[in-house]
């Protein structure tokens, strides 16, 4: 909605020569199937990890290992289907701060993991 | 039906809740709100608050509204930390108790922090952040009013936990087990769970929206290097809030499942880990402390450049300074928790990277004071805080230094040096720079300046109340007086250190008082400034009439220095002076919708339900927040057209359109 705030940007249509990659990569569907579909898989990966969990359903070590490949592919589902990853007005540029992202979320998962190890030899 | 009620009143105002102080706030909000009421009524004015202020998604408006928020909530915050000194300076008679004591310092710190200085800032960054660069609004209008709407109904729901059920009463970090449903029964801390969670919704919002104003709307010409520094600190508070809340919602959501549902994440039984919830708190935590330190560093960059009259000296090493401690202030959450014994490498790593963030802070101090150097400096009030914020603020992060030196914290982990060090750097260093900008920028908001007279007499009574404060709790904290007591023997020696805090705490209660009559005074008798442009100033949002008309800018700027509306003056052709009738264009604006006051209703409701585990009254709530946000997807009429000839007519009006 903000874009048509800014009276000096030109309108998509009339793309200069040589500018064409900047041409808008949109998905468009008539009905939203993917989002739908994306909507009951989420729910079924959200409710798959609850009921592993709730039931004690394997030995902790390997529920752990399922949990965390459910996230994993909960973390990609939203990423893809609602988040517009595939999507972009020329370049992919949102790919650069989803690599900082990944990068601070991941260093900070790993600091806490070293920070509570201690607990190992305490408790 | 009879059994109905005693339940009721049994579960809405137990016994806690009917103490002489919480029967005060009661008739309080019952005399107020009727006086609101009555006013609305006899002045037929409900119709203009619903299209004036409740739905509007203009970012000025939102502006004020975030401010009258922060000023009614420092107002509660700071009655507590009355009550709080109060009771310190009469440990024998104790006015409050221990209970209410516990209850007090908590809603203290819990307001002082999300609900005070959180909107505080977003008032200044909805009322001159898209004026700076050169924009009409925000990047998502619409969101923006949900933000606010969610942070006020988050903030509410806190607020009536006083006098609704029972106060949280874990401090304002809630760690476990102190909030474990076994240990702490009652809604108290459902309520600061809850409330949190909205207002943290809220927030993150801004935070999204702010990042994508900054990265998109920029005038054209305005280069990363060009920017403003308050549009530096305020894109860095932008990334920083969007990383660091989601640890903080899991924390507190996590605690609210062990509370409701009975899981176990944090708890003492069945495997849960407390400490986690500890890890998690201060990975928002520290972080936080620089998203509210950040925008004053933006404000005083900008009052001290207008005020010295010289360009802001090394803006190119303030900028990587900035950035660099939006960065290490992701690495050095562990300080908070070196007693917790995650053993010496950990604390080292954390020790020596706290220790690194004064570096970028300490070239920050001194570009402050090389562009003062040579200046010709104006004593207006937002200078005079400026001034007191130097030396306050480099006192705070020296002290700040000796906590990292981890065998010292040791000694003065949770002591009153530490309630002596992060008051230093929030009142120093976060309020003085709020009160910077607001006598800064509220001309540009309202249309004439503060009183600067009464504005003096605040700023001494906070400078000098602040350090009669805090002085003695430095040496209270060397002498052994841990945080969060409520009373202590006469024997140790602390009592007359405590009486000239709490003396210091009614200074800075005059102080606002002050300020209170300041903004009355100045609202009725204050002249209108019609240069837009009272205090000669060097950005943008100068080059405006004040105040700003609902489409900001009748043609986009083309910038091409850092203070462009200073050179525009200096070659004489200002956005006013080049206006001519051919250059407006119709625009495209925001269309007003109640949608994002009743989402934040829609939250109160099931959050309120979620506090009381009142399942029918939840669910309610939760089908209002999917039926608005269902509506607003399919809701395509969020535009109105503004006709150039409007605006050509507003701008005449305004002396502001070249024939
Ligand atoms: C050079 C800068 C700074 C350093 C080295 C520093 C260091 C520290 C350390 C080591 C602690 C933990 C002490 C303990 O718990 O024993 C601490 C606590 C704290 N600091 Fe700072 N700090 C700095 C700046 C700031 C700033 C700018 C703010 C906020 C505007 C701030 C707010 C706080 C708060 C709120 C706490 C304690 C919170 C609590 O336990 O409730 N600090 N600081
Ligand atoms: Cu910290």
């Amino acid at each position: 909605m903000s874009d048509s705030l800014q009276q000096h940007e030109s309108s998509e249509e009339s793309m200069e020569p040589g500018l064409e990659f900047l041409a808008p990569k949109f998905e468009s569907e008539a009905f939203p199937w993917t989002q739908i579909m994306g909507y009951v898989f989420s729910l079924v990966l959200t409710f798959a990890a609850l009921l592993l969990v709730i039931n004690h359903a394997m030995a902790p070590t390997l529920l752990l290992a399922v949990i965390i490949v459910l996230a994993l592919g909960q973390a990609g589902l939203q990423l893809g289907v609602f988040m517009h990853l595939r999507e972009s007005r020329g370049p992919a540029w949102q790919l650069l701060p989803l690599a900082l992202a990944f990068f601070i979320a991941f260093g900070l998962i790993g600091v806490s993991y070293w920070i509570m190890l201690f607990k190992t030899g305490v408790s | 039906m009879p059994s109905f009620v005693p339940y009721l009143i049994h579960t809405l105002f137990p016994p806690d809740t009917r103490q002489p102080t919480e029967l005060g706030a009661d008739f309080m909000i019952l005399v107020s709100g009727a006086g609101i009421f009555f006013y609305l009524q006899h002045f037929k004015k409900w119709k203009w608050l619903w299209t004036e202020w409740l739905t509007t998604v203009d970012h000025k408006k939102i502006a004020v509204l975030y401010l009258v928020s922060a000023v009614a909530m420092l107002f509660r915050g700071g009655v507590d930390a009355l009550m709080l000194r109060t009771n310190l300076a009469l440990p024998n008679i104790q006015p409050i108790g221990a209970v209410e004591y516990n209850e007090v310092f908590t809603t203290h710190g819990t307001i002082m922090i999300f609900f005070m200085a959180m909107p505080f800032i977003f008032a200044l960054f909805n009322a001159v952040v898209p004026l700076m660069i050169g924009s009409r609004d925000v990047a998502f209008p619409r969101l923006n009013a949900v933000s606010f709407w969610l942070f006020a109904f988050g903030a509410l729901l806190l607020n009536i936990s006083f006098v609704i059920g029972g106060s949280p009463n874990a401090g304002w970090t809630g760690y476990p087990p102190l909030t474990e449903i076994a240990f702490n029964p009652g809604p108290g801390e459902s309520y600061y769970f809850m409330s949190l969670l909205i207002a943290g919704i809220g927030t993150t919002i801004t935070g999204i929206n702010f990042l994508v104003t900054i990265i998109r709307m920029r005038a054209p010409g305005m280069t990363l290097m060009r920017m403003p520094m308050f549009i530096w600190t305020t894109l860095c508070t932008a990334a920083l809030i969007i990383f660091a809340f989601p640890p903080l919602t899991v924390a507190l959501g996590l605690s609210l499942l062990d509370r409701t549902f009975g899981s176990s994440f944090f708890t003492l039984a069945h495997g849960g880990m407390p400490m986690m919830y500890v890890n998690l708190f201060w990975l928002f935590g520290h972080p936080e402390v620089y998203i509210v330190v950040l925008p004053a560093f933006g404000v005083f960059s900008e009052v001290v450049s207008t005020f010295s009259g010289k360009r802001l000296f090394g803006y190119t090493a303030m900028a990587l300074s900035t950035v660099a401690i939006m960065f290490l202030a992701y690495g050095t959450w562990v300080h908070h928790f070196f007693t917790m014994g995650a053993g010496p490498s950990v604390n080292a790593f954390f020790g020596l990277s706290t220790m690194l963030i004064a570096i970028p802070t300490g070239i920050k101090i001194f570009n402050w004071i090389f562009t003062m150097w040579g200046g010709r400096i104006r004593m207006t009030v937002a200078m005079l805080y400026q001034l007191a914020f130097i030396p306050t603020f480099v006192i705070g992060g020296a002290t700040g230094i000796m906590l990292a030196v981890i065998p010292a914290d040791y000694q003065f982990h949770n002591s009153y040096f530490l309630v002596a060090h992060f008051h230093n750097v929030l009142i120093g260093g976060t309020l003085f720079g709020l009160m910077s900008g607001l006598y800064y920028w509220w001309p540009k908001m309202f249309g004439y300046k503060l009183n600067e007279r009464q504005g003096t007499w605040a700023f001494w009574c906070f400078a000098i109340g602040f350090w009669v404060t805090f002085t003695p709790q430095y040496l209270l904290g060397l002498e052994g007086m841990t945080r969060r007591m409520y009373t202590y023997p006469l024997g140790f020696g602390w009592h007359e250190l405590n009486v000239i805090s709490t003396i210091g705490a009614f200074i800075m209660g005059a102080g606002f008082l002050i300020l209170v009559y300041n903004i009355y005074y100045s609202l009725r008798f204050q002249d209108k400034d019609l240069t837009g442009d009272p205090w000669d100033g060097r950005t943008l949002e100068w080059a405006l009439p004040s105040p700003v008309p609902e489409y900001n800018f009748a043609r986009i700027p083309v910038v091409n220095d850092l203070d462009a509306f200073w050179v525009m003056k200096q070659q004489g052709v200002t956005l006013a002076s080049s206006l001519r009738a051919e250059d407006v264009r119709e625009l495209e604006l925001p269309r007003n919708s109640g949608m994002p006051f009743i989402l934040g209703l829609g939250f109160f409701i099931g959050g309120f339900g979620m506090v009381f585990e009142w399942w029918p009254i939840a669910i309610f709530g939760g089908l209002i927040v999917v039926g608005s946000l269902v509506f607003s997807a399919f809701d395509y009429n969020d535009r109105k057209h503004m006709p150039a000839e409007v605006i050509r007519q507003t701008e005449a009006g305004l002396g502001r359109l070249q024939a």
